[in-house]
């Protein structure tokens, strides 16, 4: 029994750190409702930037977080900024597709660029801290579980109140509703979007540095985190910040307590069939409130 | 003769010609390049009538190609049955297969099918991995090899499977025909810009668009055969990866989406340059790739409609300068 309820806990921890993926690609979706396929390889970056500052100048993973968080701030306000402004404004249809297929190119690039000046090896921070355990009574929890657990919650708690009670937050969520009656209002869609970009890929760094802990960085890491952040996201609903944190755990329990009870050949398909049933049944998310 | 016509006629000695060349460079290599160069511009022609003129954004067409390339190696592994005939078991599969995925991804739209169809892609290459017995799992399966046997699909000299990859585009390229100039094509078009406007005036959506599906997938399955056949080797990786649902829709949209040369165009530019990055990289991991993905983002930064629009663009512009003059 207590094999499950170890799986049970560790899958909500580790979900969380995956609802702090989702976050920032669930963000983007609602405020410009633009699919960026580069999120993955955004986060694969992310893991790097902490690896490369972890491994350099001997920082603490958790002390690297808010590097990894500003370099991503920055890189996501850039992309917004220069490029994907542009063809945004190219499109009236409803659903902009070439952004999505620009950011198609984007993540095809970086990963095979960070191939080909990385190399294809798997890469672990070498620290001490990422082994150490908790033990509470049958159950043993990593350091590096708990401080995933923590700080996502306290991220995702933020970000939602930042949302809800900042003119910047009301800005944002204002442009995501309507954007023409937003600026009419006065608020600059252009500066919302690159500031509603740059926040999502800032969150994501900070997920990049907790989850480089748990689990090593490759150049194609980002196309299985990718892929599960966006099942997260349609599980959550769409623009839905605490579904995310929520769509994270479901999909974090799902992982390790199947991975218990089925083949862990069969568990990555779980995952998609999950993706594919709520599709099916319940395109607005299981927490999602049906609009318009 | 009409000017029209024959500056129609000139194309097509052009095409001609450009098309035979390849054959008498005597040169192994070059014909191989050009083999993979017609088999993209095929599959990119078969994808596009579901992404391109039903404007369906699949990524997940590897999952069509890889139960083609299958099929026919099985059957022919097996049971002995030529490939020849087996590819039309592969493509009845991949209408099965199109038509479960469809019923239970066509009514999301844009993304939302993008990803169902990366995810369906995935199911079934999970499950292809886990048959060991079956079909020989993560491993894959050998073509057995009989060397000059064109009966059964299979050649020592390139020059076989040029001329058969050139007739598959041929077809391909008159399907594509077919549909753009039917009333079908025009109720496609419909359902690609403006789905509930479509919709709205009694154009049964979702069967129109399951059954470009069918098409698109029996089409691309065959193309798995073709491929197959040449490699004489299926594996998961080689003929399910994801990579290669992306690679067919991004030759597609970097020619042009819903054109009909666009794809010939996109496979034309984007597989010779993928062989010439490989090569004077000097063995640089994923230069090829690299390529594709910076290519991608140019041509839809520039002009997200392909190469044929830019095409366009530029012959036009003389002509529009003298009628504002």
């Amino acid at each position: 029994m207590s094999i499950y309820l170890q799986a049970l806990l560790g899958g909500i921890a580790t979900g969380a750190v995956y609802g702090l993926i989702a976050l920032g690609l669930s963000l983007q979706f609602g405020v410009m409702k633009i699919i960026n396929f580069a999120h993955g390889s955004f986060l694969m970056v992310a893991m790097y930037v902490t690896y490369y500052t972890c491994t350099n100048f001997g920082l603490h993973p958790l002390a690297a977080a808010p590097i990894a968080a500003v370099v991503l701030f920055f890189v996501g306000w850039a992309c917004q900024r220069f490029f994907i402004d542009g063809i945004y404004r190219k499109e009236s249809a409803r659903e902009p597709i070439g952004v999505l297929i620009f950011t198609t190119g984007l993540w095809i690039f970086l990963d095979y660029f960070a191939l080909a000046l990385l190399g294809p090896d798997s890469r672990m921070i070498d620290s001490p801290w990422s082994n150490e355990v908790v033990i509470m009574g049958d159950l043993i929890f990593t350091y590096p579980q708990i401080a995933g657990f923590v700080i996502a919650a306290l991220v995702t708690i933020g970000l939602v109140a930042f949302m809800r009670y900042t003119a910047l937050g009301r800005a944002i969520r204002a442009t995501g509703q309507d954007r023409e009656a937003a600026s009419v209002l006065g608020i600059d869609s252009k500066r919302v979007y690159q500031l509603s970009f740059a926040i999502g890929l800032g969150v994501l760094g900070i997920a990049g540095a907790l989850l480089l802990p748990m689990y090593p960085v490759n150049p194609f890491v980002g196309d299985i985190f990718g892929m599960r952040a966006f099942v997260i996201v349609v599980l959550g609903g769409i623009g839905s910040i605490a579904g995310a944190f929520w769509g994270g755990i479901i999909v974090g329990i799902l992982e390790s307590v199947g991975s218990q009870v089925i083949p862990v050949t069969y568990a990555e398909a779980l995952i998609f069939l999950l993706f594919l049933g709520v599709m099916y049944f319940r395109p607005s998310g299981l927490f999602g409130v049906e609009k318009e | 003769m009409t000017a029209q016509g024959t500056k129609h006629s000139l194309w097509g000695v052009l095409i001609l010609v450009l098309a035979i060349v390849p054959l008498f460079t005597g040169s192994q290599y070059v014909l191989s390049i050009a083999v993979m160069t017609l088999l993209y511009a095929y599959l990119a022609l078969s994808w596009n009538v579901l992404g391109g003129i039903a404007g369906q954004l699949s990524l997940g067409h590897s999952a069509y190609f890889g139960i083609g390339a299958y099929a026919s190696t099985w059957f022919f592994v097996h049971m002995g049955i030529s490939p020849w005939i087996g590819m039309w078991i592969g493509a009845a599969l991949a209408i099965v297969a199109a038509v479960i995925v469809g019923l239970s991804s066509l009514h999301l739209r844009g993304a939302y099918f993008a990803l169902a169809t990366i995810a369906s892609a995935m199911v079934i290459k999970t499950m292809v991995e886990n048959a060991d017995d079956l079909l020989g799992g993560p491993r894959g399966m050998e073509v057995t090899l009989l060397r000059d046997a064109p009966w059964q699909f299979q050649s020592t000299g390139k020059e076989f499977y040029y001329v058969i990859a050139l007739v598959f585009v041929a077809l391909a390229l008159l399907i594509n025909w077919r549909i753009l100039r039917s009333r079908y094509g025009y109720y496609l078009a419909a359902v690609r810009n403006d789905q509930d406007a479509a919709l709205a005036l009694g154009v049964p959506t979702t069967r129109y668009k399951l059954y470009a599906a069918m098409i698109s997938a029996a089409m691309t399955a065959i193309g798995g055969t073709f491929y197959a056949q040449f490699v004489l080797f299926v594996s998961p990786d080689k003929v399910f990866g994801a990579n290669l649902g992306v690679v067919i829709a991004v030759v597609c949209i970097i020619g042009g989406r819903g054109t009909l040369w666009g794809p010939v165009l996109g496979a034309l530019l984007l597989l010779p340059s993928e062989e010439l990055a490989r090569s004077f990289s000097g063995g640089l991991l994923g230069a090829d790739m690299m390529l594709y993905g910076l290519l991608l983002m140019l041509v839809i930064w520039y002009e997200p409609r392909g190469l044929v629009a830019i095409f366009q663009r530029w012959f036009k512009r003389p002509v529009k300068q003298g009628v504002t003059k």
